[in-house]
């Protein structure tokens, strides 16, 4: 009797795990690791949080986990292994360096990237790996510079513990280099590495996407602003901090697509099936409140090319 | 009962009346036929750098006057297209065009060709681009599906009509649905610019400009590449109205003919950035007229009213 007492004990604890298990996996988990927290990652992640819950009728509302690391190799890699010892059942990932910590653990957990910097000729590959990335025609910069005055040179700011900010640093030496524009790099590690703005000379800046910079992105900007030195930026300046033109891809597009592929992924469909993207299209912003503060006139057709004019 | 004198004061009143009347009807009558205005008023469509293209017409109008004997006054539209609607209204003499809205114009409002200017480089004609950016992947029509696209104009050759014709040909049945996103730029550069940026990713464009920027920044042409031309067409012709007197307009045609043959016209051609002024015919316009047939305009695209 006591056996079978046993035995029926048993038989209904695992039926109360299963039934357990089954709630659990019923509500998917998603990790996410930003590169950075700046505004970039944030609106990419806003977007990606709505366009997963429209999908909630169909997946269920998905848990997610925010790793918002300080931008430094360590701090990825952490974040990476918080998820999947988490055993979450997708990690999403905005930029190229918290993608790459996450494929370095090697884990069976399926990726999707978004904010990363052109992905067709980058590091961020693997087999358990799909997403959505863009690229912005960095010679338009240089035409811009051009346009708004006589240069013979331009400072890049980037920070050479990101891959995207590296590639977008030698991507733009090899486009000055073409048209006879010297390019002084700005690299940025650590906070203090802003003061060596101070010391340059450059006609003009161009702020790569590097999250470190952008963390540092109000001082960057304040140092500029005394030397008169106008700046342009691949990332959006949503808080209007100063710079004079941006070129971006709209985050919101990525995280809206980053959602998609998550939940295709989450409702079961193979990573492979899931093509991954680039976003080619920009949006154009011209501050004309900063071109009067650094005494800068912006050709007319310029603003009128404009998607945006803040004025 | 009215007394002698007073019949006579209301008669002279009336005759006075009558011979104000008719002082007044005599010239506007005369007018009706080939009066000889006092000023011409000329229209220009805008380019992409307007100050740059009054500087240069604004000489060529003080050579016209000086040679006419009457003012030349010259009128930037704000759009193009716009110029045919002032021809209806009776506003314009004249008016620089691009080849589909001189077109439109012969057609529409009966508009006669007098002369076209001949550029630089010895050509007087222009034809329309559609190009991409290099690294787009696209590179044909099929690719060009649902993706975004800067045109210039609904009243230009180079920046609307040939991509409709050149679509149209390829077998797209609704050019309207086939692009995710059509923006009109207003200037054939801005076009350009749109692609180069990444705001669109399919461009259409005037040659003449293109291959001007690409010689003042050979990036651009490592940059883009170009899928389809057009035919040549004649790029911008001074068209007049109809009612215009006869012998102005042929006095017009004949200083402007003239112009390379005089130290002073060498001087103005140069500053206006064309070596002469040749004539043009309107059956240069029937190319333009095919391919808007081929494009399968919807009837509002035709009128100058749209």
């Amino acid at each position: 009797m006591k056996a079978v007492t046993r035995y029926f004990r048993v038989v209904l604890l695992g039926a109360v795990l299963c039934c357990l298990a089954h709630e659990v996996s019923a509500q998917p988990r998603v990790g996410v690791v930003m590169t950075g927290d700046v505004p970039y990652y944030r609106a990419i992640h806003a977007a990606f949080v709505t366009g997963l819950e429209k999908q909630a009728a169909r997946l269920g509302r998905p848990e997610i986990i925010l790793q918002r690391p300080f931008p430094d190799s360590i701090a990825w890699s952490n974040a990476a292994r918080k998820l999947i010892a988490l055993d979450v059942d997708l990690i999403v990932t905005y930029g190229a360096p918290a993608t790459r910590a996450v494929l370095e653990e090697k884990s069976k957990i399926p990726v999707v990237y978004a904010g990363v910097y052109d992905p067709e000729n980058g590091s961020v590959v693997g087999r358990n790996l799909t997403g959505c990335g863009f690229r912005v025609p960095l010679s338009s910069f240089l035409r811009y510079f051009k346009r708004l005055r006589q240069i013979d040179s331009v400072a890049v700011v980037f920070s050479s513990l990101e891959e995207g900010a590296v590639r977008q640093y030698r991507e733009l030496l090899t486009l000055a280099g073409r048209q006879g524009i010297r390019v002084t790099p700005v690299d940025i590690r650590r906070r203090r590495d802003v003061t060596k703005l101070r010391t340059i000379t450059d006609g003009a800046v161009l702020l790569t996407g590097s999250a470190l910079a952008h963390m540092w992105a109000g001082d960057i900007l304040a140092v500029l602003e005394q030397k008169k030195i106008p700046a342009a930026d691949v990332f959006p300046d949503d808080g209007e901090e100063g710079v004079l033109i941006t070129l971006f891809s709209s985050p919101a597009a990525q995280g809206r697509k980053a959602a998609h592929m998550a939940a295709r992924i989450l409702r079961g469909e193979k990573i492979e099936d899931v093509a991954p993207e680039v976003l080619r299209e920009t949006e154009l912003v011209v501050n004309l409140q900063e071109s009067s503060r650094l005494g800068v006139t912006v050709p007319v057709q310029l603003i009128v090319e404009a998607t945006r004019v803040i004025r | 009962m009215r007394s002698g004198p007073a019949r006579i004061r209301n008669l002279s009143g009336r005759l006075l009346v009558w011979l104000l009347i008719g002082l007044f009807a005599l010239p506007a009558a005369s007018g009706r036929a080939e009066k000889v205005p006092g000023e011409l008023l000329i229209g220009i469509e805008p380019e992409h750098n307007i100050f740059d293209q009054v500087q240069r017409y604004r000489l060529l109008a003080a050579y016209l006057s000086d040679q006419l004997g009457l003012k030349v006054r010259l009128t930037i539209m704000s759009r193009y297209g716009e110029v045919l609607k002032r021809f209806q209204s009776r506003r314009l003499d004249g008016a620089f065009l691009g080849s589909f809205t001189g077109s439109m114009g012969i057609e529409e409002v009966g508009l006669l060709p007098v002369a076209s200017p001949v550029s630089l480089k010895g050509e007087s004609t222009s034809r329309g681009y559609i190009f991409v950016r290099r690294d787009s992947g696209i590179s044909d029509v099929q690719e060009m599906r649902q993706k975004s696209v800067a045109l210039v104009d609904p009243a230009t050759m180079e920046g609307y009509l040939f991509v409709l014709s050149h679509l149209r040909r390829h077998g797209v049945q609704d050019p309207a649905s086939f692009f995710s996103r059509i923006t009109f730029t207003g200037s054939h550069a801005s076009a350009i610019f749109a692609v180069l940026d990444g705001r669109a990713e399919i461009g259409a464009a005037k040659d003449t400009v293109f291959d001007k920027m690409v010689a003042a920044d050979p990036s651009i042409g490592r940059e883009l590449r170009v899928l389809a031309r057009s035919i040549k067409v004649p790029e911008v012709t001074l068209c007049v109205r109809k009612e215009l007197p006869a012998a102005l307009r042929e006095k017009l045609a004949a200083v402007l003919l003239r112009m390379e043959k005089t130290s002073r016209g060498k001087k103005v051609l140069r500053g206006f950035e064309a070596l002469r002024f040749i004539k043009t015919d309107r059956t240069e316009f029937d190319k333009i007229k095919k391919m808007a047939r081929e494009a399968r305009l919807p009837e509002t695209e035709r009128t100058p009213e749209k």
